[in-house]
């Protein structure tokens, strides 16, 4: 697996072979405060690159993650379902949010070092 | 954020790495270790909130019967050492903002939103009555929860419900907004270290406007500018309660209008059995009544979503649609409070 790429919409993703992984940074799970609820998408489901994937709720707002490639979900995060706090707690870790297959490859993420500029 | 006002506990909140929002033109704290944790530290323990944003404005009692003809409850009547909600109503029986005072031997204490202090006082000159602004010369503490009273009484001796005392440092009410026990307690900006020494060393923690609003509308309480505007009257705020002054006051012909027809807009309390959040903006049916959400957020207590939505005329049933983003979910009106 590669290391994690940022998005400027606050999404990481990290590339497995032709599959990624995807979540929020640790940075967007702060502004967002506590999480509530998420509305992931289902497996199967296309997305083409800026396309808005999950919807993820909060306390002070609600957010939107968006695919960081054209990509086809292949696995959900259901543990989210009971307890969304984990993106929250571990927002690079268990917080993972979908995994999907890559139509498109477009690794042009910012690296962490990048995104950590970009925040700051 | 160069601009923006701070409180006397401004070192505090940072030194505490407060996540800071601006509101009302403050920079004040939103959350120091999460709006949930703090919600329900202040539901079961205590916490402490700086509402040294709000505006606190001093009148002599000499001018007690002026500004009664601006508000919708009997400030007369009202007996010195007590506390009270009203409203300042404009020509439509609408809320100019929704306020408390605080009423003592020799004056009031007038306390408004943060975001209506201008329009507040500019509402008093225009009505020739004399005040004082003391908001940026003294502080607001609110202690709330269920541990509050019990932890004071070291500190100060404790008033009735509803009730206001003061001593040379320290002027206060059990009063607040969370549906919790405690107090709101008003002194000179020279004393913070020693009332923030005394919060540190009970161990109550501090809390920021984050879980105050999650908290306000678990307690069923209005928030101006949401529940309330220049475009909401009272008694379509379900507040007909706070309705008790028999002055000629401002707009008092339209909110007797309302009373008396019915025919107004309607803010009702909602539930849903979802966590996904109606916010403000969101439409809403029961049946052919139309409605928006005024106020919605997930309660910590019940585990679900909950809100007020104001519905253009008296529903005939209690079940809502909303049209969150394009999903339609149900929901119920609930007419008792949300926490028994």
């Amino acid at each position: 697996m590669t290391d994690k790429k940022y998005l400027e919409t606050h999404e990481w993703y990290s590339i497995n072979d032709n599959n990624i992984t995807v979540g929020i940074s640790d940075f967007a799970q702060g502004e967002l405060g506590d999480i509530v609820f998420v509305t992931l998408p289902n497996v199967g489901q296309e997305f083409n690159k800026g396309d808005s994937m999950i919807e993820i709720e909060a306390t002070k707002t609600i957010a939107e993650a968006y695919a960081p490639m054209d990509c086809v979900i292949t696995e959900i995060n259901s543990d989210l379902d009971s307890q969304p706090e984990v993106i929250n707690t571990d927002p690079c870790g268990t917080g993972w949010l979908v995994k999907a297959d890559i139509k498109k490859l477009d690794d042009t993420g910012m690296s962490y070092q990048e995104y950590e500029s970009f925040i700051s | 954020m160069n601009d923006l006002l701070t409180t006397s506990l401004y070192k505090f909140h940072q030194e505490q790495k407060a996540k800071m929002i601006e509101f009302a033109g403050w920079l004040m704290p939103f959350s120091y270790e999460g709006t949930i944790k703090e919600h329900n530290c202040v539901r079961t323990e205590s916490g402490f909130f700086d509402v040294s944003h709000m505006g606190r404005i001093y009148i002599e009692n000499n001018e007690i019967e002026n500004v009664n003809k601006l508000i919708c409850s009997d400030l007369i009547k009202l007996k010195n050492t007590k506390a009270m909600y009203s409203i300042f109503t404009n020509e439509e029986g609408n809320a100019l903002d929704d306020v408390i005072f605080w009423k003592f031997e020799t004056h009031i204490i007038l306390i408004c939103n943060a975001i209506n202090r201008d329009k507040i006082t500019t509402h008093l000159t225009n009505n020739e009555i004399s005040y004082k602004d003391i908001t940026f010369e003294t502080s607001l503490i609110a202690i709330q929860g269920p541990q509050s009273i019990e932890l004071l009484k070291t500190l100060l001796e404790i008033p009735d419900k509803f009730s206001t005392k003061n001593n040379k440092t320290f002027t206060y009410a059990r009063t607040g907004y969370t549906g919790e026990d405690g107090l709101e307690i008003m002194y000179e900006n020279i004393h913070t270290d020693q009332v923030l020494k005394f919060l540190i060393e009970n161990n109550i923690k501090p809390c920021g406007l984050g879980s105050r609003d999650t908290l306000r509308l678990e307690a069923s309480l209005p928030l101006y500018g949401f529940e309330l505007t220049e475009k909401i009257s009272p008694v379509e705020a379900n507040l007909k309660w706070v309705i008790n002054n028999n002055d000629n006051y401002l707009g008092k012909n339209k909110i007797d209008e309302h009373i008396k027809t019915g025919e107004h807009k309607y803010l009702k309390k909602f539930i849903l059995e979802s966590k996904r959040i109606p916010r403000t903006g969101t439409e809403v049916k029961s049946n052919n009544v139309s409605g928006v959400v005024t106020s919605g957020n997930y309660s910590p207590i019940l585990e679900k979503s909950i809100g007020f939505v104001l519905l253009d005329s008296l529903p005939e049933s209690d079940l809502l649609e909303f049209d969150i983003r394009g999903n339609l979910l149900e929901g119920q009106i609930i007419n008792k409070r949300f926490l028994s």
